[in-house]
């Protein structure tokens, strides 16, 4: 069992206070919560709720058994009311497992849409992916109500599920009055492909190919982390030289994700010439990824057990690279900062209120650059990232400026653990093999969380063995970053213009396939 | 407007010629017959092809592909392609992911939307049969299964060149048929 896990079992009654306890006001963080059926090992259905310890590598996780059944309904005490960051989690609960929440403020469905058909739990253990299949009806509309704003001069905008742009599917209700947006409704979760009962049928080896497959442009972090709770589950740890290659990769992740935000965020403000060269530069970056993975998307690297290519094998070359790109994005930073224009319409645009990402749980740029200093990769140092110097930044606005400057100053970090990793391997410090032994099984009592900090912020997995004769996983729990920062975005819209929506969202850059998973 | 003129003066330092284009692409598995595109006879695209790209359910990596399509460096503008903000305007749509269950309806209704005669074009394996998603109880295995499909794009993603020479491919084998 990995070692800053502390698995402790509650009963229904304390399970309240207890959480509340760790969450501590918001000092303490949600990273995590879900269900598992666990009926086979005959401890029915449970709720694990996965808490750090502010300012200690460890995590503590509490878990309820057996949950009881009342009035044919089987159900768990809701935490919503004292961790206001459980409210998403619970209602998925409720939609994928029919366990219900009780005392959760609003719990209508999340995650399956109304042409799922009440009373078919996807994520129960004796459900087939055919027999749910068969049971949907595709044609149905989906009728649950959007919260309706009354009052004179109120006037409703629909937007999506299919947009104007190139981005990916959820429907916007906006209640405004005139330009001023008063109230944001999303709805999300088009694109739930029901990657976590796939999981279930996936050897540990092929559950890779899926994480890489949960959201496009934080493949690597997603299999990072995977590959990273199926490695503790089973009690294996990787070389050295791996886990070096993986914080390489992570931020290379990073580094394409930031200036590619960066530039989008141009495109928010009508700014063609910053938005052309920030593709450029991310063009750049994705054609380094390729040269070096085989992959634009970093893919088909991670195993668990370590990697399958070595990227730091022609550190000199690759330096070089790095530092070409240094100068752009140096220049490129220089001629944003100085377009006047642009910057201005980034200013006190789309503020989130530090208390509001406290207790929804933000995570990633949208916590740090409203000034909640949390990052993975130094609350909870794994990999590589323990022998580095690296500094990790916040800003306090919580404005799109500051997610824009927030990301600058973090790409460049990016670029400084990248130098230092390749001149490490230059010097020959870093040697030794790529992989150990490949996992292949893991028993019923191997269970394990693993994490990383990818680019839109925390990313966690729970993985336990034992299912299909220890071969496969019996359960796998991924969790998106943006499936924390969602729920923010009605709250930084409020009291900005229809107009500076998709500047507002850039900002963000949230992922719905990730979060609808 | 002005914006657009300083885009291409920088673009057009980058741009990658057509033939390179052609050679990154290895264009080779880029399936014409699938669909019913023999049967749109007389449309001829010539040089001004309008695409509506529509996530049915997609990781999203194909769609950063696409939005890849019109930077400086693939600009596909120049070939007389752009992408549309609406399905009303376009010739092509242009389809990823598996289509989620929850994708399947708002798929059909863009189709519908779209005026005729149209291409539809699966880009992506999970397009083509749902790829890794293949028979999960979410998806719904392949755009083919929602709305008729008249082209594929294989890769997972495929690079930002292989759907331009693919999409270039397409419309000119459409072109030509009368
Ligand atoms: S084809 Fe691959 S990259 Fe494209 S959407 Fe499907 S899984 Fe993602």
């Amino acid at each position: 069992m990995a070692r800053n896990e502390i698995y402790r079992e509650v009963a229904p009654e304390e399970f309240r206070q207890e959480c509340s306890k760790l969450f501590d006001g918001g000092r303490g963080r949600l990273r995590l919560m879900f269900a598992s059926d666990n009926r086979e090992t005959g401890e029915g259905f449970c709720i694990h709720a996965v808490f750090s310890h502010p300012g200690k590598n460890l995590f503590e996780i509490l878990a309820l058994k057996n949950l009881e059944e009342k009035k044919g309904v089987i159900v768990f005490p809701s935490i919503t009311s004292v961790v206001p960051a459980a409210h998403w989690y619970e209602r998925q609960i409720a939609d994928m497992f029919g366990l219900l929440p009780e005392g959760h403020p609003d719990p209508a469905p999340l995650v399956l849409h109304g042409l799922y058909p009440p009373g078919v739990y996807p994520l129960r253990r004796d459900i087939s992916h055919k027999e749910i299949r068969e049971s949907l009806d595709l044609d149905k509309e989906d009728l649950s109500p959007f919260m309706e704003v009354k009052g004179e001069g109120i006037c409703e905008i629909p937007v999506g599920p299919v947009h104007a742009g190139i981005i990916e599917p959820g429907h916007f209700r906006f209640s405004a009055v005139g330009e001023t947006v008063y109230y944001l409704d999303a709805r999300l979760f088009f694109t739930h492909k029901g990657i976590e009962k796939q999981f279930e049928g996936m050897d540990f080896d092929e559950g890779v190919k899926l994480a890489e497959r949960i959201s496009g442009v934080s493949s690597f972090a997603h299999s990072a982390a995977y590959c990273h709770a199926v490695e503790r589950a089973a009690d294996t740890s990787i070389p050295g030289r791996a886990g070096a290659i993986r914080t390489f990769l992570l931020e290379l992740e990073r580094l394409y994700n930031h200036l590619g935000d960066i530039g989008n965020m141009c495109a928010g403000t009508g700014f063609a010439i910053g938005y052309a060269k920030g593709a450029s530069l991310k063009e750049g970056l994705m054609r380094l990824n390729e040269q070096l993975t085989g992959s634009r998307y970093l893919r088909g690297v991670n195993i668990p057990g370590g990697v399958l290519v070595d990227v730091l094998k022609n550190p000199a070359e690759t330096l070089r690279m790095v530092d070409g790109i240094t100068a752009q994005f140096k220049s490129f930073i220089a001629f944003l900062t100085g377009a006047s224009s642009h910057m201005e319409r980034l200013e006190n645009a789309g503020v989130l209120a530090r208390d509001i990402a406290l207790s929804l749980g933000a995570t990633g740029i949208a916590a740090r650059a409203s000034g909640l200093d949390d990052d993975i990769r130094r609350a909870h140092p794994h990999l590589y990232y323990g022998q580095l110097i690296f500094e990790t930044h916040t800003r306090r606005k919580g404005d799109v400026f500051a997610r824009m400057m927030l990301r600058a100053d973090e790409a460049a970090c990016s670029l400084a653990i990248l130098k230092s990793i390749l001149h490490k391997a230059k010097g020959k410090r870093l040697e030794g093999d790529i992989a150990a032994q490949p996992v292949k099984k893991i028993p019923e009592s191997g269970q394990a969380l693993g994490y990383v900090e990818g680019p839109r912020g925390s990313i966690f997995y729970y993985v336990r063995g034992g299912g299909d004769k220890n071969k496969k996983p019996l359960r796998v729990k991924p969790r998106a970053a943006s499936f924390c920062n969602w729920p923010l975005m009605p709250f930084a819209v409020h009291g900005n213009i229809v107009p500076d929506f998709p500047l507002i969202n850039k900002s963000f850059n949230l992922s719905y396939s990730g979060s609808d998973a | 407007m002005l914006g657009r003129i300083l885009y291409n003066i920088i673009g057009r330092k980058q741009a990658l010629p057509e033939d390179e284009l052609n050679a990154r692409a290895d264009a080779g598995g880029i399936l014409l017959e699938t669909g019913p595109l023999a049967e749109k006879t007389g449309r001829v695209f010539r040089r001004s092809v309008r695409i509506r790209q529509v996530d049915a359910g997609s990781c999203n990596a194909c769609e950063w592909e696409c939005i890849a399509l019109t930077n400086p460096v693939y600009d596909i503008q120049r070939f007389g392609m752009d992408f549309v903000a609406s399905p009303r305007h376009a010739d092509i749509l242009l389809v990823t992911g598996p289509v989620s269950a929850a994708m399947a309806n708002a798929l059909k209704k863009t189709y519908n939307a779209t005026p005729g005669p149209k291409l539809v074009i699966a880009c992506g394996d999970c397009a083509k049969d749902g790829g890794i998603y293949k028979g999960s109880y979410a998806v719904t295995d392949g755009v083919g299964n929602i709305v008729p499909v008249d082209a594929f794009i294989p890769g997972c993603p495929p690079t930002p060149a292989r759907i331009a020479a693919g999409i270039m491919k397409i419309v000119r084998a459409s072109s030509k048929i009368k």
